[in-house]
């Protein structure tokens, strides 16, 4: 609230801003109902109109302004002092697609561990269900597949596994969206961070003046603007050493995502990707979820740092272990 | 008396001008302060920040009691620091492969003008241990090995730094380069990104108690609140498995992040923990506006840890051929 004046002054910008998106502008001697961009600084609309003589109108328009108030319980929350949606949360998703983002069937673990690790069945999240890879892009993705856990050399020095995800390296994006950990939008006026718990991951959404980035990245460069209420992130300069997810589906340095990111209502944000990436695919393909709040008491974002999780397997075969 | 009279006139301009100075300049820090300030109406910290500088954490004892450098000796400093990067030593030497990275990769700012970070206790340094903390310095010191001396059996073996699990343990004090930090507000939270290792520590500012004890993090757990202008931000639930200069899990931290210029934060921490030092201590760091930040990839592709594990088992394989001749 930027609002100045007497402090009755302020407490009625206070209530036309609670009332959303609908606003009443009271002046000296008139008043009207106007169009009010939801967010809209108060400063804007007036509040040096309203004194003390005009409490009697105000008090005669109170009713009337808490009917739109309350048809719109739906509204989206904006971020204070902006006319954005509020993203802010700590969200997840709920779906299957970090183990395949195509439909499948339920997949045994490792046998050694029963059920513990065994794989969910899921419907996928392609629109269409179809990655329309390239003939030897295909091919390539089958073998990713089928050596998903064999550790294989791949310079002459390194000994891995080829599911990137296995090494806890960054999970590049829009996989970071679907893995099973949460993550944290923190929606700043000018940036937003998207704090990852997987792998310690961080992305920074550029809005004012993005610039670009000196050299390609695993969670790519992203870039923001807002489309009436979604927020439509350009992600460029990636890397190609992500995965989609555990099935061996993947992506050259050529990746390009636009995401999509759509309040749908105060718990649930819905989310879409457009992924285009022309040394592998035929053409642009789609996928989208909703993502949910995190409602559980007390909840809150949690280190997952998993590097010395994945020590064993990545340095294993140049240590030195007891009775070895 | 001429001379005093002159004497008298001067301090009585120099006071009217004091009083007339002092509300414009009042006026003026209000102004800004009120431009420092997020739509929403808490301080505004937001934008990319480098605490890099050269100024050691503690007085070097050459400076005795003394607080500040001479402008010479900061000229020198400095120059010394942007030119001893470049200095190359013996080609083929140790030294030559130890400092191969010259003032390219280096990025440690300059001197703050000051002879220590720390400004409390005033003489600059890190106060004494307490016995409890002596011994367990001595009981490490006795399992610590010389540095770079090995023996390498595993990553386990290797700084946490050189495996990428966290550059350092908070509170973070400057070092050779990315010394880069990302601050994005909303209402109710504070998020502090930091380039090295990629991770964000994200600070609730609405009150909430901290985490189960028994819930460690390497970068603990942070709560946060507004004390007019500063951000204080208090962490505690550290791990073990990561310390600042030498003290326990239980170490106690108070950050303090006060907007002071557009383009300069006045950061300070407080660390106190009974069972290491003597008494708290406290160091200011500037934190400056710099460009924005790039992902430090470090664990994806860690070829040094590769090359150190290779050598020590190459290394193994030739002593075990050399026996055998």
């Amino acid at each position: 609230m930027k609002c100045s004046g007497s402090s009755d002054q302020v407490l009625l910008c206070a209530f036309l801003h609670r009332v959303g998106g609908q606003c009443f502008v009271i002046q000296a001697r008139q008043h009207e109902r106007t169009d009010f961009t939801p967010g809209m600084a108060c400063s804007i609309l007036g509040c040096r109109l309203v004194s003390m003589k005009n409490w009697l109108a105000v008090a005669a328009l109170l009713p009337l302004a808490l009917i739109p108030a309350l048809s719109q319980s739906n509204q989206t929350s904006r971020l204070k002092g902006t006319a954005h949606p509020n993203l802010n949360g700590l969200w997840q998703s709920l779906t299957e697609a970090n183990w395949d983002i195509q439909a499948h069937a339920a997949q045994p673990g490792p046998p050694q561990f029963g059920a513990l690790f065994a794989e969910p069945a899921g419907t996928g999240i392609v629109e269409g269900n179809e990655i329309p890879y390239q003939p030897w892009a295909l091919a390539k993705k089958k073998d990713n597949y089928e050596k998903r856990f064999v550790r294989v050399n791949t310079d002459g020095v390194r000994l891995e596994p080829l599911d990137p995800e296995a090494k806890c390296y960054m999970p590049g994006t829009p996989r970071a969206n679907y893995m099973p950990f949460p993550f944290q939008i923190i929606q700043g006026d000018k940036k937003i961070i998207i704090a990852y718990e997987f792998a310690s991951a961080s992305r920074v959404i550029q809005i004012e003046k993005p610039g670009l980035p000196p050299e390609d990245s695993y969670m790519g460069w992203s870039v923001g603007r807002w489309d009436g209420d979604t927020l439509v992130v350009d992600v460029t300069h990636f890397n190609d050493k992500t995965w989609f997810d555990r099935a061996g589906n993947f992506h050259s340095d050529a990746l390009h995502v636009v995401e999509r990111y759509t309040p749908e209502s105060a718990n649930v944000l819905n989310y879409e990707a457009t992924i285009e990436d022309p040394k592998v695919f035929t053409r642009p393909w789609k996928i989208s979820f909703p993502l949910y709040r995190r409602l559980d008491k007390s909840v809150q974002f949690l280190e997952f740092k998993c590097v010395p999780f994945s020590e064993e397997l990545v340095y294993g075969h140049i240590s030195k272990r007891t009775g070895k | 008396m001429r001379n005093r009279i002159l004497a008298m006139s001067i301090l009585l301009l120099a006071a009217s001008a004091a009083v007339a100075q002092t509300p414009a300049v009042a006026k003026a820090t209000a102004a800004k302060t009120k431009q420092w300030q997020t739509p929403w109406g808490d301080p505004d910290l937001q934008g990319s920040w480098s605490n890099a500088t050269t100024t050691p954490l503690q007085r070097p004892a050459k400076f005795g009691g003394r607080e500040f450098l001479t402008e010479q000796e900061r000229a020198a400093q400095d120059k010394d620091s942007t030119i001893a990067t470049d200095k190359r030593a013996a080609p083929g030497t140790p030294e030559d492969v130890n400092g191969a990275y010259n003032g390219f990769w280096w990025d440690r700012g300059l001197s703050d003008g000051r002879t220590s970070l720390i400004v409390d206790p005033p003489d600059g340094r890190i106060p004494p241990l307490t016995p409890e903390g002596k011994k367990r310095q001595a009981d490490q010191a006795r399992v610590n090995r010389t540095p770079g001396a090995g023996p390498y059996n595993g990553p386990e073996d290797v700084e946490l730094y050189t495996r990428c699990i966290v550059r350092a343990a908070l509170p973070r004090v400057p070092t050779g380069y990315d010394n880069n930090y990302e601050i994005v507000q909303t209402p109710g939270y504070v998020a502090i990104l930091q380039e090295q290792m990629h991770e964000t520590r994200i600070i609730p500012l609405d009150g909430r108690p901290h985490l189960d004890a028994g819930v460690r993090q390497w970068l603990g757990d942070s709560r946060g609140h507004w004390e007019g202008n500063t951000l204080v931000v208090e962490t505690t639930n550290f791990s073990d498995q990561a310390t600042f200069e030498g003290a326990t899990k239980n170490m106690h931290l108070v950050e303090r992040w006060t907007r002071v210029a557009d383009n300069r934060i006045d950061y300070r921490f407080t660390v106190e923990d009974p069972a290491t030092w003597t008494r708290p201590w406290t160091a200011a760091i500037a934190w400056n506006q710099s460009g924005p930040l790039y992902e430090y990839a470090c664990h994806e592709d860690n070829y040094g840890l590769y090359g150190i594990l290779a050598g020590a088992r190459a290394e193994e394989q030739q002593a075990t051929a050399n026996r055998a001749k």
